[in-house]
């Protein structure tokens, strides 16, 4: 095949996965159609992860105003918010509580697109996307998390950053180096400090933002111009207009999460799920407190990691990663059925670590 | 000016006095934890975390000559409501001892667990909703309005918010009917110019 033949190939391959051609009102508004059926739930699970991304944006730029990425000061001035500014309380229990729940939407996201095979020809890049949005997802999760400078923020990202350095003995060669290179262009200094907190600030603020506004951009041209995927086998019940009906469907839903979203930031302080001591200011020259674990979204991997050696974890991680990635090719053949039992699987896993993964710790571990 | 020798030796003389007594009392510490299943440390009653002993802020070593005397005078409020404001306790801590007494509470050393039932029944220092002797039986911190048990926060804080969230949730409704409204409107002109487009050559041609 020569480099004509190549490009021309790669030209039908992107002019089939982006038909630019539908990019026009009628197309994308007035004659999309979206399918009934059992499944449908699903549709509405992506926008309701955007709908969080936005709660994040807005809450973010409001705590930006007033949070100070200094060691001496982001402490006392998450402390100012919660404390002095006006509903600087409400805004920062929405902010914790929206990336929780924007982090647990787009796992939901990824399980229901699987079962409903919505990664099918001409959808492989929108699934590309959405891997690659779940881990921007992530990030955004682990660099937050140290940002107020508490004892569980600093000693989590700590332990985070070791785990890193310790895949080097798993590599051969000049590469068991490049983990700890990676750990030192975190970490930024010898140990976590301020160089840390201004890449963690920096990558939190601008650097995964700018990443989430490019792929999302992309991942929701893709969906647009494609429209919904079918999701099951069987004839859909009926097909419901776009606009506005399920335009106005998918608003309520965000109607009633925003109100979740609204009594759980009045009424339930996000740090009241964990003991005081782990919310004092870092102290360098303190011992490391008891009960420091990452954020729930981390304990479907954290407690394995706990309870094996780390290169059966990292290989799993590896393994899990490039099977996300080419999922649209290595189950383009398998019938929804399967997929269906593969998601409910992998969501029961992660169901189960979550909520109970310190059971099974304590169990295995005494 | 001479000074007088006594005065001079004053703050050594306190501390000389306080040393045997100058320790936080972890039988409260390990009765709240046993009873609650939580990770508490000093900084419930005390001012540093790690609590008294040690230079650092909060503790004994680093107390100015007036904050010693303070503390000299806190240690010796046997009796309630002594008003006193120990440099080394927080308002809870002091708290304590105005309500009990240093002499109750030293009594209560062998039965750590009824502190809580000595409390007064209606202070919540911190105006979570929760009183400050619930909070010391679960273990949160009575000065931490973000601290304390999720269900209780979360009763105490919707009776508390019912208005604002009562308000919220028909501003959302309303929101949503308007914008409802709006859709089908954008949905009907548009449908309607579509009809007129599809019209118009029909109309124009010549009979």
């Amino acid at each position: 095949m020569n480099a004509k033949e190549i490009l021309s190939h790669t030209e039908k391959y992107l002019a089939e996965r982006l038909p630019v051609e539908k990019m026009n009102y009628a197309s994308m508004v007035q004659k999309k159609e979206v399918p009934v059926h059992g499944l449908a739930w699903g549709y509405y699970i992506g926008g309701l992860a955007m709908f969080f991304l936005m709660v994040q944006i807005a809450t973010g730029l409001m705590l930006l105003f007033y949070y100070q990425p200094t060691v001496s000061d982001a402490h006392a001035s998450v402390e100012y918010i919660t404390e002095q500014v006006p509903a600087g309380a409400l805004v920062r229990n929405v902010h914790a509580w929206a990336s929780s729940l924007m982090i647990g939407s787009v796992l939901v996201h990824l399980l229901t697109a699987f079962a409903m095979k919505a990664f099918e020809k001409p959808r492989e890049l929108t699934w590309v996307t959405g891997v690659l949005l779940l881990g921007i997802t992530f990030g955004f999760g682990f660099t937050g998390y140290l940002l107020p400078w508490h004892q569980v923020a600093v000693n989590a990202t700590k332990i985070g950053l070791q785990t890193i350095e310790q895949i080097g003995g798993y590599l051969p060669g000049p590469m068991a180096e490049w983990p700890r290179l990676v750990k030192e262009i975190i970490q930024g200094e010898a140990s976590v400090g301020q160089a840390t907190l201004s890449r963690f600030f920096a990558i939190h603020v601008i650097v995964l933002p700018l990443a989430i506004f490019g792929v999302l951009g992309f991942h929701l041209v893709s969906v647009q111009l494609h429209g919904m995927s079918k999701g099951v086998d069987e004839k859909p019940r009926r097909m419901e207009k776009f606009f506005p009906t399920f335009l106005l469907k998918d608003l309520r839903v965000w109607g009633i999460a925003f109100m979740v979203l609204f009594i759980l930031g009045v009424c339930l302080p996000f740090e009241s799920l964990f003991a005081y001591p782990l919310f004092e200011p870092f102290d360098a020259k303190g011992s490391t407190p008891d009960g420091i674990k990452p954020e729930w979204y981390f304990f479907w991997v954290y407690y394995p990691l706990e309870l094996l050696p780390l290169w059966v974890i990292l290989l799993g991680s590896a393994v899990l990663a490039l099977v996300l990635l080419a999922t649209p090719w290595i189950f383009q053949n398998t019938n929804r059925k399967t997929l269906r039992l593969v998601a409910i699987a992998a969501g029961i896993y992660l169901l189960v670590m979550t909520l109970f993964g310190e059971n099974i710790y304590h169990l295995f571990k005494g | 000016m001479r000074s007088n020798p006594l005065t001079a030796c004053y703050p050594v003389l306190v501390l000389l006095a306080l040393a045997g007594t100058s320790r936080a009392y972890p039988e409260f510490q390990r009765a709240i934890s046993l009873s609650s299943g939580r990770t508490v440390n000093c900084a419930m009653c005390h001012v540093h975390s790690d609590g008294p002993e040690g230079n650092a802020p909060g503790q004994i070593g680093h107390l100015s000559l007036a904050e010693q005397t303070e503390l000299g005078r806190a240690r010796v409020a046997f009796e309630p409501n002594a008003s006193v404001k120990s440099p080394i306790l927080n308002a809870f801590g002091n708290h304590i001892i105005n309500s009990l007494g240093r002499k109750q509470f030293l009594e209560l050393r062998v039965t750590p667990g009824e502190l809580a039932n000595r409390l007064p029944k209606d202070s919540d220092m911190d105006g979570d909703g929760i009183s400050d002797a619930d909070e010391l039986r679960a273990g949160t911190h009575p000065l931490i309005k973000s601290d304390g048990r999720p269900w209780l926060l979360f009763k105490a804080n919707l009776s508390a918010n019912l208005g604002q969230i009562l308000l919220m949730l028909a501003a959302t409704v309303l929101g949503l009917w308007g914008l409802q409204h709006l859709l089908h409107g954008f949905d009907v002109a548009t449908r309607l110019e579509d009809d007129e487009e599809a019209d118009e050559p029909h109309n124009s041609t010549p009979h």
